[in-house]
């Protein structure tokens, strides 16, 4: 799996990462489940990414970002075709 | 502002495409990947939908005389956002550059649906939306031409490369039942991989031409590797 671009948080990502891609080819795209069954990883690692975020330089760029394009759902169905009447 | 569009098919279902794009880094050909962080996911019940908010983070490399436009940054950002439809089967991710956006900036969409005609198959939609920022249109002209030029090129060897990706995994699927691997030595079909590689060499043509331009200065004043061949992209 790839690093974290935070080296202290690569641990921590490589087990989220690996709960994930197991629940999303054995159960997600079974539908099986819409549940996340790796929160617990996935607090531990995002807690340690959204603390190293805050040190760095990247993190107004990414604030933003996310206010000049969402990227929202919306958006996304329109790109795909699959709006909602 | 310029537009580049591309459709490819994967002789792969698409639900082991989808779990490919997971699974990407590191791998030998992307060495200027070096990082990929989540940092979000939700998933629409009511929508059978996945979302997730990437940050990419790419090795810059631009030369050190153009270091301070982006502040002696050594590391450019990407940031992607996706949605994995099960109702609809589509992967959409779109992302865009972070970084020197102010110079280029690179919007990018692409779309994995299963082909209509034949489920095993998998229909790849992409496309970019390239913006030059300079004072003077005629560069910014030229250096969306050469940005659209480049990143055809780039999309195009991504995409073979996925092909030889897509073939291990499924491999590997079939022998274990699951095609979840750690061993994804060959991917290279990431967009914003080439979103990086158009970037770092649309800033050293970028500001080499604004520089001969904007001022009376000659342009041999520039150190001669600013021009000589782009670093290892492919």
């Amino acid at each position: 799996m790839s690093v974290s671009f935070a080296p202290e948080c690569t641990d921590a990502k490589t087990k989220y990462d690996d709960c994930f891609n197991k629940w999303y080819t054995e159960k997600f795209l079974k539908g099986k489940s819409l549940e996340n069954e790796c929160t617990e990883f996935w607090d531990s690692y995002i807690t340690c990414v959204n603390s190293a975020l805050a040190k760095q330089s990247v993190n107004p760029m990414l604030e933003k970002a996310r206010e000049d394009q969402p990227f929202t759902s919306e958006e996304i169905r329109a790109s795909a075709g699959t709006s909602k009447k | 502002m310029k537009l580049f569009e591309s459709e490819h098919y994967f002789n792969y279902p698409w639900d082991q495409v989808t779990a490919a794009n997971w699974q990407k880094y590191p791998n030998e050909l992307s060495t200027h990947v070096v990082s990929v962080d989540i940092l979000n996911r939700s998933i629409d019940v009511d929508n059978k939908t996945l979302r997730t908010e990437r940050l990419i983070g790419c090795k810059q490399a631009i030369p050190n005389w153009l270091s301070f436009i982006v502040g002696g940054q050594k590391l450019s950002y990407v940031r992607e956002v996706s949605e994995v439809d099960l109702i609809n089967n589509t992967l959409v991710l779109k992302s865009h550059n972070l970084t020197m956006n102010h110079i280029l900036l690179v919007n990018e969409t692409v779309i994995y649906k299963p082909d209509p005609q034949l489920k095993s198959r998998t229909i790849f939609t992409q496309s970019a939306e390239i913006t030059a920022y300079a004072a003077i249109t005629r560069i910014c002209d030229k250096l969306e031409e050469w940005s659209v030029e480049r990143f055809g090129q780039n999309a195009k060897t991504g995409k073979l490369a996925f092909e030889g990706v897509l073939d291990t995994l499924s491999t590997k699927w079939e022998e274990s039942g699951v095609f979840v691997s750690d061993v994804l030595k060959d991917f290279n079909n990431d967009l914003t991989e080439k979103t990086s590689d158009v970037l770092s060499e649309v800033s050293k043509l970028g500001l080499f031409k604004l520089n001969s331009s904007s001022s009376n200065s000659s342009s041999s004043t520039l150190p001669s590797s600013v021009s000589s061949s782009p670093s290892s992209s492919h």
